[in-house]
């Protein structure tokens, strides 16, 4: 970690896709009640299969590039029983910043950083009881810097008259980050966590069906990423999540209006507003989505701003000089600053008949310090935008 | 701004809620729409697997709708 930034690999690693991700309760796939009425076994096996695509860029720059082949089966089990598996092969290159939104040395050239390959898969089996439903999940991912197993538990319960159901769940992850493999010197660092969760989901009229969900995530261990300078991140990471989720049938268009609040506040000082609207359009045999996302955070409190020359431009000597006289947990990750992000998307299905339906979606994203909440980000970081794209089929029988 | 957000929302909820005198009793024979696919919370896992690891690698904020995968096996 002490090689100069002109002459630091920077690999779009592991860690950067997988440390933020979701620990134990997110192996329960759809954990959280689809409506409120009483689960039932599923009466058919599904089968479901998605590549992913995604690139993203800042200016002058091709940054991080995925490539995702998915696979989903969920099964009926005499009745009373289902199991849901899914698996994930991933293949990630390019290159992402030393610090700030800087270019790594790597890549200033047009050369990929790096390329990767992820393999994860989950398993979940669910028990239907009159009016309930009980479920554990087994996780596991793997790559060549990043391990993760994760379990979870989780139970719903619906009202007598199934307006309301009840969820809790528990779930725990364990993660082992080892970079040695690609010559880093990050061996054996462990990163542990746990979250409990509790929902409601609520018939509100014959057309609205509303939820909420509260999250307390509880994590210690490795939170620093290797693969970026002047990183001293805190040992320790809790949060509180409370997502409010509310769809609205639209009569007059035989559509629905799907929306979404997250508030989500952690130990590292960042707090975040989420909000989404889809709005869902069958026509025939189409259906269409198009839809929108807005996001703003906070900045960690132990995020420093760059040093910025008379011109406005990136200092780098006088950033370095800025870091040495910290004190302190730091991070110039920009993923840990003030911004905010908008996403469009469309995503269209096609019927070809009830039990086999083609999709394909599209999302433009763009994150700046310019979209943060109630006025201008952290300085000194460059936009980025993002197009991912989806195409996916989907088979029952 | 947290609170006037907070507050802004509380009001629209409460307005839209104040209009329906049998808020939260509603009969079977009267959830044919709330049946429909489009009124699911989550009709894709793969898609919203796909897209909340996507933003939980660019953003701070993870978490909270209960998809995703396990630790790294989420996609």
């Amino acid at each position: 970690m002490n090689k100069s930034p002109s002459s630091f690999a920077l690999p779009a690693s592991g860690v950067l896709l997988a440390s933020l991700v979701l620990p134990g309760l997110a192996a329960l796939a759809t954990f959280a009640p689809l409506t409120a009425s009483a689960e039932t076994a599923p009466e058919q096996t599904t089968v479901s299969v998605k590549y992913g695509n995604y690139q993203d860029s800042q200016a002058n720059w091709d940054r991080v590039k995925v490539n995702a082949a998915q696979v989903y089966v969920q099964a009926p089990i005499a009745g009373e029983w289902s199991i849901e598996a899914s698996g994930v092969s991933d293949n990630v290159s390019g290159a992402t910043p030393y610090a700030h939104t800087q270019k790594s040395g790597a890549s200033s050239g047009g050369k990929t950083g790096m390329s990767d390959e992820r393999h994860a898969g989950d398993v979940k089996i669910t028990r239907y009881l009159p009016r309930a439903a009980v479920s554990a999940s087994l996780a596991y991912s793997t790559e060549h810097d990043y391990t993760s197993t994760a379990v979870g538990l989780d139970a719903r319960w619906s009202t007598d008259d199934n307006n309301r159901t009840w969820t809790v769940g528990y779930g725990t992850s364990h993660d082992t980050i080892d970079n040695t493999y690609s010559g880093g010197s990050i061996s054996g660092k462990h990163k542990n966590t746990q979250e409990f969760m509790g929902g409601v989901t609520q018939v509100l009229t014959p057309t609205d069906i509303a939820q909420f969900n509260l999250t307390r995530s509880i994590g210690s261990g490795y939170y620093n990423d290797p693969y970026k300078l002047y990183e001293n991140r805190p040992d320790q990471r809790n949060a509180w999540i409370g997502l409010v989720r509310w769809n609205h049938y639209v009569g007059a268009f035989d559509a629905s209006i799907r929306t979404s609040y997250r508030h989500y506040s952690d130990s590292f000082g960042v707090s975040s507003h989420t909000a989404g609207v889809e709005w869902v359009q069958p026509t025939g045999r189409w259906t269409f989505t198009p839809g929108v996302r807005y996001y703003s955070q906070s900045a960690a409190n132990f995020y420093f701003d760059p040093v910025l020359n008379a011109q406005g431009q990136y200092d780098l000597s006088g950033t370095v000089q800025h870091f040495i006289t910290l004190r302190g947990n730091t991070s110039a990750d920009q993923r840990l600053a003030a911004f905010g992000a908008l996403t469009l998307s469309m995503k269209a299905s096609y019927a070809f008949t009830p039990s086999l339906v083609a999709d394909v979606k599209y999302e433009r994203y763009r994150q700046s310090a310019a979209l943060h909440l109630g006025g201008a980000g952290s300085p000194g970081l460059d936009a980025f935008n993002a197009n991912f794209m989806q195409v996916g089929l989907t088979y029952r029988f | 701004m947290k609170k006037i957000i907070f507050s802004v929302l509380a009001i629209t909820t409460l307005s839209w809620l104040g209009g329906c005198s049998n808020l939260g009793q509603v009969n079977a024979w009267e959830k044919g729409n709330l049946a429909k696919p489009m009124m699911t919370f989550e009709s894709d896992p793969l898609d919203q697997r796909f897209v909340q690891h996507v933003y939980s690698s660019k953003e701070n904020s993870s978490g909270g709708y209960g998809v995703g995968g396990g630790g790294c096996g989420c996609n």
